[in-house]
């Protein structure tokens, strides 16, 4: 009696979660990338392809709408947006019951419900002293009654049952995080896809290698992983009906995804093969052969692919002979800001007298940006003139930190400022001492472009310029070490917010995210002070003149922000690159 | 011959243990550290050492080198730095795909080479011999790169012969589909060298007294070429096929790249790159291993071939 009464619950289970299952599974979505992902443990992986799958197989507490912009945060496990208390320390989620995770056989056969505990579980997985994970910088030190746990825990594992204040379940779908300090990023960072929830079961059933088995509340499931290779997903029967409702914004391609979209049940296409495709040429044939459904545009064809304004490399439309076959073009800024750093440790290049702000900045005048964006980015770029860049909550369009390139006042200040030309025909150091500057460089073909252009700009300005090639781990220790004289550094957004790129040159960060090691009482202070302000005119202003500080000591050659450039077939449907959803699968059809 | 087998068997046992120290010293001189890798944009001491710990690098060299020791003896060479993948299970994955390719290509590459050195030699200074020459030469003269480029963009995207890249599921999937293309593409550059070599051999063992001889005995030119001329001949090209044995594990870096086959040269250069020592360690100690024992399976080749020769 009692084994029927279970058949039948299971049945009703089965057809239940079949109903639920919304995606059509005849319809597959492929596409390609060009590097290879590591894992898809979220506490371990940083990088961008694995975070790809990770957004697609697992749910953080919240998430990012589909179509506005700015970019806007929503609820995603959560029945709404937490509640704030008034000090901004203390969040508090309700999430939505009848939330699964997908099957897997770590349940035992059973149902298993996305509760409050799972997440406390997940994040403090961040910071557990046995993972060392990537992302543990994003939590560490924030939350109430955690460093605690993590130092009683030593080189061990951490004892996840040991309560925390700070990551408190109140009740099976009440999740309460309490920080140490208000911190106005927090909803950003929690929108994060490696912030999703994990089962602590699935976890440990498979902890030899957590890599190799996400499972989550996510739309789909990792069906196939062939590492490096190949990855499949498959829609996940046990996702939650979840209906496109975005609102159009001012985009012209909105109106279009909201006409296809609004109503259907996501997600919509049943699997999604992602092929790792490391060179340009044969993922370009394979899209051009209908072989793949949509890929980025990769440096090698941009000239076959677009149809760029001489006059403005940045405005490019798709040529004639793919737009004829109905292929469609997406682009998209990066929330990101390239730059090279001086070491301002460094008693040739760094320091804050006179002399060595000059020298700084005629290196920043000799540089040229507009060419490089030209050449080595096929105009795909357009330049940095702000710490923060365009997207990211923070960011200021009429500031302009770039130095105008001009080589005949470079060398005038240098000659202004005592770097005379010896008899070898390169510059001395004001005090007569040998100038010779180190650059930190990889060792492929893009680098090589970069040290063409810097050589050509060092012996225009007579100054001796010599390279430390290695590895990029190499040269990151070298760099952290203070041993890099000047070295080129890209930030990716962690989240949308102004903070998480004006921490690069605080003086608490140098040697670790500040390879400038820039040190400046008066920028610290407003950074301090810009902390304890949400994004707003107020913040704004002080960014504003942390900016000036910049400028006016040249830690920074601002390089620019680049533009990706990507292409759909025209079965594809509902496609809109957003900077923050990498991966947006669940809202594409295939026709 | 089993005396012999034992004593050679024997002194692998230096030799590994020296490629085990100099791998060793290379990985601490010019290996990199993982840990910066690791980290991803947190570097902070705390998580810094933390890695260092954890992957065994704050440990004395002494102790790191007896743990590779032990995993030299266990064929367990733990987990990746970089993936947390079982290093067995990795090399077990890519190594398949690594030997289809590049194995498939000795098999075709050796026929091949042998057949048309034969003839060549056959019909020396004749217009076949001159015509695979200068197609050789000139096939040697083009860079592998060069043939992918434009193998793949005619031959997979233009006529449709071939995908223009990919890899299925299946052995038979692989070998008929995926793999005709990089293989045919991989034998362009192989080929030449070695016809041209094993030609050399071969007009080189037919100016020797004994083939005047077997000839004055009144012998057809074909059966001095095949029976004993062919037979001397095959003693550097045993060599040669031994000698590219152990590196089909390594596999053909630039053919598995352009065509997404998930095979070893990709893994050891990201291997390197990222250094993730377990798997640097466990690909070079394998490939030492398959060296030393088809260096002594060429041996026992050449004394099966001519039973003069004598194993010391």
């Amino acid at each position: 009696m009692r084994k029927s009464t279970l058949f039948l619950a299971s049945m009703a289970a089965m057809v239940m979660m079949q109903t639920a299952q919304a995606a059509d599974m005849s319809k597959v979505l492929r596409t390609a990338v060009r590097y290879p992902e590591t894992g898809f443990d979220p506490a371990k992986v940083d990088d961008l392809y694995s975070q790809m799958i990770l957004e697609n197989v697992l749910d953080p507490l919240v998430s990012y709408d589909y179509l506005a912009k700015p970019a806007k945060l929503i609820p995603n496990t959560v029945d709404a947006l937490p509640t704030i208390s008034a000090d901004g320390k203390v969040y508090t989620f309700k999430i939505k019951p009848g939330t699964y995770f997908s099957d897997d056989p770590a349940f035992g056969g059973k149902k298993r419900e996305l509760v409050a505990e799972d997440y406390v579980y997940s994040f403090k997985r961040f910071l557990d002293p046995t993972i060392n994970s990537p992302y543990s910088f994003l939590l560490d030190g924030r939350l109430v009654g955690m460093d605690e746990v993590v130092k009683a825990a030593g080189k061990g594992p951490l004892n996840y049952d040991t309560p925390v204040e700070g990551i408190k379940a109140i009740d099976k779908y009440t999740l309460r995080l309490t920080l140490k300090n208000t911190n106005h990023n927090m909803m950003q960072i929690l929108a994060m896809p490696v912030f999703g929830a994990v089962a602590r079961e699935v976890i440990e059933a498979y902890k030899s290698n957590t890599n190799a088995h996400p499972v989550g509340t996510g739309p789909y499931v990792l069906k196939e992983w062939k590492p490096g290779n190949k990855i499949v997903l498959e829609a996940s029967p046990s996702y939650r009906k979840v209906v496109f409702n975005s609102q159009p914004g001012k985009d012209a391609v909105d109106a279009e995804i909201v006409k296809a979209l609004k109503g259907k049940t996501l997600p919509i296409v049943g699997r999604i093969e992602m092929s790792v495709i490391e060179e340009e040429q044969p993922l370009w044939l394979s899209f051009a052969n209908k072989q793949l459904d949509y890929v980025g545009v990769q440096q090698a064809v941009m000239s076959e692919v677009l149809n760029i304004n001489p006059q403005n490399p940045t405005e490019a439309t798709l040529s004639d002979k793919y737009a004829k076959q109905g292929i469609r073009l997406h682009r998209l800024k990066k929330m990101e800001t390239n730059y090279y750093f001086f070491n301002m440790d460094d008693p040739q290049v760094g320091g804050s007298s006179k002399e060595k702000i000059a020298l700084r900045r005629a290196i920043a005048m000799g540089f040229p940006n507009l060419e490089t964006i030209a050449t080595i980015r096929r105009g795909q770029a357009v330049p940095a003139n702000y710490i923060v860049p365009e997207g990211v909550a923070g960011h200021n369009p009429d500031f302009r930190a770039g130095v105008k390139y001009d080589l005949a006042a470079a060398n005038a200040l240098l000659d202004r400022f005592g770097y005379k030309v010896g008899a070898d025909g390169f510059r001395t150091q004001p005090n007569g001492q040998p100038l010779v500057i180190t650059m930190g460089s990889g060792t492929g073909a893009i680098d090589k472009q970069w040290n063409e252009y810097w050589q050509k700009e060092f012996d225009a300005l007579k100054i001796k310029l010599g390279y430390q090639h290695g590895k990029w781990n190499e040269l990151l220790k070298a760099s952290r070490e203070g041993k890099l004289q000047m070295w080129g550094s890209s930030w990716f957004a962690d989240y949308p917010d102004g903070e998480n790129f004006m921490q690069l040159l605080y003086g608490k960060n140098s040697g670790d995210s500040n390879g400038a090691r820039f040190k400046d009482p008066e920028y610290d202070r407003l950074f301090e002070a810009s902390l304890k302000l949400p994004d707003g005119p107020e913040r704004n202003k002080l960014y504003d003149e942390m900016n000036k500080i910049v400028v006016a000591q040249q830690p920074w050659i601002f390089t620019d922000t680049r533009i990706t450039n990507t292409v759909t077939q025209p079965n594809v449907k509902g496609f809109k690159p957003h900077a923050l959803l990498n991966a947006p699968w669940r809202y594409l059809d295939v026709q | 011959m089993l005396a012999y087998v034992l004593r050679r068997l024997w002194q692998m046992v230096p030799t590994l243990f020296g490629v085990m120290l100099l791998v060793f010293i290379l990985f601490n001189v010019v290996g990199g550290d993982p840990s910066y890798i690791l980290a991803g944009k947190g570097l902070s001491d705390e998580l810094l050492a933390s890695i260092r710990s954890q992957l065994g690098l704050d440990k004395s060299l002494l102790e790191q080198f007896w743990l590779f020791v032990k995993q030299v003896l266990t064929l367990d060479f733990g987990h990746s730095w970089t993936t947390q993948m079982p290093i067995n299970e990795v090399l077990a994955n890519r190594i398949g795909p690594s030997v289809m390719l590049s194995g498939s290509m000795l098999v075709l590459d050796t026929l091949i080479s042998i057949a048309l050195a034969a003839l060549t030699a056959y019909w020396r200074g004749g217009l076949t011999d001159r015509l695979v020459t200068i197609i050789c030469t000139s096939a040697m003269s083009i860079s592998v790169l060069v043939y992918i480029i434009v193998g793949q963009y005619w031959l997979g995207y233009k006529f449709h012969w071939f995908p223009i890249q990919g890899w299925g599921n299946g052995w038979w999937e692989n070998m008929l589909v995926y793999i005709p293309l990089p293989m045919l593409l991989g034998l362009m550059v192989s080929l030449a060298p070695n016809v041209r070599f094993y030609r050399s051999g071969f007009l080189e063992e037919m100016g020797q007294d004994y083939v005047r001889t077997a000839r004055a005995k009144g012998l057809s030119e074909r059966v001095v070429v095949m029976k004993h001329v062919m037979r001397n001949a095959l003693i550097p090209i045993v060599t040669s096929i031994m000698m590219s044995l152990p590196y089909l594990i390594i596999g053909a870096l630039l053919l598995e790249t352009f065509f997404s086959i998930p095979g070893m040269g990709r893994e050891v250069v990201v291997a390197v790159d990222k250094s993730d020592f377990p798997m640097i360690k466990a690909v070079t100690i394998y490939v030492a291993i398959a060296t030393m024992v088809f260096n002594l399976l060429a041996d026992i080749v050449y004394k099966w071939i001519d039973p003069r020769v004598e194993l010391r």
